[in-house]
């Protein structure tokens, strides 16, 4: 009985991929311990899927995908605060342009290396950036982090919406997800995302059909970097404040966690992973300060045991793909 | 009825009738006070001091019947000394405890996200961690109080005794963040007012205290004294890695702060005649009232004696409690109002109040030196008070320069 029902929602999760994201995710901030936590999930689900396009799809393993996250928190933030840009629009649009911008450079110089020295050279790029944050205080905020955000009031075809509660922003991000996400499937299901996972699968195989692989792996970089960015500038919005630790490496750490937890490659793994990630270290923390220890112990028990994730695990033995 | 049951409904009974404040505080939905702190990281061991401090005001509060008849109920948060933690633990402190107030933060960075998160929601926020920024435009707003000291007061202090009975040549290192980098500014202001000489500073990154590559250098330029801003966990890697490069012996060391449990950790051999400020060491039990009942309640509540951060806990919790009952609301802006209207407060060591302007605390502060290994009294006596500076608003910025009209 009970796997005929998982059946059924794998059979229709597996044709209604989006349906189903849109469907979870409306009722999530009823389901979760609180909004401010379902937002945040939702946030750094965005992080990780962008993470995963490069990391699960083309097989890229960036260790510095704070930076496009910390670009797009700096340049919204950035925008509202010192620019004084008074659309909550233009803040995004500038947020998305400085990590697609960040990402285009520092994919133009990383891609020329493979492996660990791609990684390396990642990591390299993201703590100059966080240097450079941490040191342009007059800019930044620096250490103290900027402040001084204001969360305008979203104009939509004339009307003015606040986005002080923390049930409006969470629906003002998850329609931005949900398009983030819907784009995502477009793009996996075109035929340059069928190169991305020929890329990952064989990248000689992928150049001898005549691919311009270096080319396609730029692409799905920025697209990456769009994303994280779009995670980065929701944040600030959220927090109206954005932490220098943006661009450090443990932010880098955490959504590589999150990525490999939910499961690397798979549709919905990093949004399952950024959910378990976090609500367990949300709750988890209430009652004992060595919280990281339980996380890291169902890590490393995925990574050894189960290396397809939560996700990967669920739909290769019974839940949808 | 059996002769057991009458005796016992009948203690129940007169033990209610004798304390309806209590029994009404039980009965009536607490007061909640939200207290994110970094229970965990460099500052860990300051910050479990911190909580002490705020649970004995809590539970003394409470044993007398609460605030308006409702019990206090603080909620600890450890916010791992990252402010995106800070933000997001005092948002479900806000929205999901529905805490009325929030307390704490130790860090200058993670108190500003707090701030900020308060500042949102409208609710008082208390910081007891030191920072310049805080209590100024454009950080601060009306529902903003700082009861810590700030860089300022603290290393301008420092600055004026140490030129008076320390030396006139010094090199400042600081640990490269918030707090660090205000004490270096204000402390190299400071002395060449007072006309000495700074003839260096060396940053280095909090939480990563190895100093070897640095020493050499310090020692060359031949300074009278160190000004040594290594907080927290820091401190004692930097002391031992002085002595190992026999700079201790080159120079004096003044440090702006102390802490106890720090200096306890490292030992008196390696802490022996370092300078520093505090606002409060137990020592002052010695001869102050407030300080001796404060000392005795903590050590009976805690077997051991406060340090310095506890006192910053336990009056955030007294002033919320204090504001509350002189507003007889938990509306924020009530309460706010309260304290500014009401600014004197005498918890634990002596008159302090809030500036009208600023929300800003003014306390005395003292000057302490750690004694040799064989002066130290019993387990915890490691400080000699040498001097006090008692409280005033001219120790800060004043209210123009910090933005305020």
């Amino acid at each position: 009985m009970i796997r005929s029902a998982f059946g059924r929602v794998k059979a229709w999760v597996t044709v209604h991929p989006i349906a189903s994201f849109v469907l979870f995710f409306a009722i999530f901030p009823f389901i979760a311990p609180y909004q401010a936590l379902a937002t945040q999930v939702l946030i750094f689900g965005l992080f990780a899927l962008g993470f995963n396009l490069l990391y699960g799809y083309t097989g890229l393993l960036s260790f510095g995908h704070a930076a496009y996250y910390g670009l797009g928190a700096y340049g919204a933030g950035l925008a509202l605060a010192k620019l004084k840009v008074t659309s909550l629009w233009i803040a995004l649009g500038i947020g998305l342009g400085a990590a697609v911008v960040g990402g285009a450079l520092v994919g133009f110089f990383c891609l020329r290396r493979r492996g660990i020295y791609f990684a390396m050279l990642t990591l390299a790029f993201a703590q100059m950036l966080y240097f450079i944050a941490f040191h342009a205080a007059d800019l930044t905020g620096g250490d103290d982090g900027l402040r001084g955000i204001p969360l305008l009031p979203l104009s939509i075809f004339g009307a003015s919406v606040s986005l002080r509660q923390p049930l409006a922003f969470y629906y003002f991000a998850y329609v931005l997800v949900v398009l983030a996400v819907a784009v995502l499937k477009r793009i996996l299901d075109s035929p340059f995302g069928a190169v991305l996972r020929a890329i990952r699968e064989n990248s000689d195989r992928a150049v001898a059909c005549g691919y311009d692989i270096n080319r396609v792996k730029l692409l799905s970089f920025v697209f990456s970097a769009l994303f994280a960015g779009l995670a980065g500038a929701l944040d600030a919005l959220r927090l109206t404040v954005v932490p220098v630790d943006s661009l450090y490496w443990s932010t880098s750490g955490q959504v590589v966690i999150m990525t490999l937890l939910g499961g690397a490659g798979t549709f919905f793994g990093p949004f399952v992973g950024a959910a378990t990630y976090l609500v367990l270290a949300d709750r988890l923390s209430i009652f004992f300060e060595a919280w990281p220890l339980v996380i890291g112990v169902i890590f490393m028990a995925f990574v050894l045991f189960l290396p397809r994730g939560i996700w990967g695990t669920l739909t290769s033995r019974g839940i949808g793909q | 009825m059996h002769r057991r049951q009458f005796l016992t409904t009948t203690t129940a009974g007169v033990t209610l009738l004798a304390f309806p404040a209590v029994l009404r505080a039980q009965t009536k939905e607490p007061i909640r006070i939200g207290f994110p702190l970094p229970l965990t990281g460099t500052f860990a061991a300051i910050a479990a001091d911190l909580q002490k401090g705020a649970q004995l005001a809590m539970e003394e509060i409470n044993a007398k019947g609460g605030v308006m008849g409702r019990k206090l109920e603080v909620l600890f948060r450890d916010d791992e000394l990252k402010p995106a933690v800070g933000a997001q633990r005092t948002k479900e402190l806000i929205e999901n405890q529905k805490v009325d107030f929030v307390v704490g933060g130790l860090a200058a960075h993670v108190q500003m996200a707090i701030n900020e998160q308060t500042k949102a929601a409208k609710k008082l926020y208390i910081s007891v961690s030191q920072s310049d920024e805080i209590s100024a435009k454009p950080d601060t707003s009306p529902l903003t109080f700082h009861e810590a000291l700030n860089p300022t007061i603290t290393s301008r202090t420092m600055a004026t005794y140490g030129m008076q009975n320390i030396g006139k040549k010094w090199w400042v290192v600081y640990a490269d963040y918030a707090w660090g980098k205000q004490n270096n500014v204000v402390f190299n202001a400071a002395i060449a007012k007072l006309g000495g000489t700074v003839l260096g500073s060396t940053p280095y990154p909090l939480g990563k205290p190895e100093f070897s590559a640095h020493l050499p250098k310090i020692q060359a330029a031949k300074p009278d004294a160190i000004y040594a801003v290594t907080p927290g966990a820091d401190n004692v890697p930097f002391l031992k890695q002085a002595i190992s490069f026999g700079l201790k012996k080159e120079a004096r060391i003044a440090q702006p702060l102390h802490f106890l449990y720090y200096t306890k950790e490292g030992g008196a051999e390696v802490f022996q005649d370092i300078y520093g400020a505090t606002h409060f060491c137990h020592e002052l039990a010695e001869t102050l009232p407030q300080a001796k009942r404060y000392v005795e309640a903590f050590t009976k509540r805690f077997t051991q004696p406060p340090d310095s951060y506890s006192g910053y806990g336990y009056n955030g919790i007294h002033e919320v409690a204090r504001g509350v009952e002189l507003a007889k609301s938990t509306d924020s802006d009530a309460v706010a109002n309260a304290l500014r209207k009401n600014r004197e407060y005498d918890h634990y060591k002596g008159k302090q109040w809030w500036r009208a302007c600023d929300n800003k605390s003014f306390q005395d502060l003292w000057i302490i030196k750690v004694r040799s290994p064989q002066q130290v009294k019993g387990e915890w006596g490691f400080f000699d008070v040498i001097g006090k500076v008692a409280a005033n608003e001219e120790l800060d910025r004043t209210c123009a320069e910090k933005g305020h009209a």
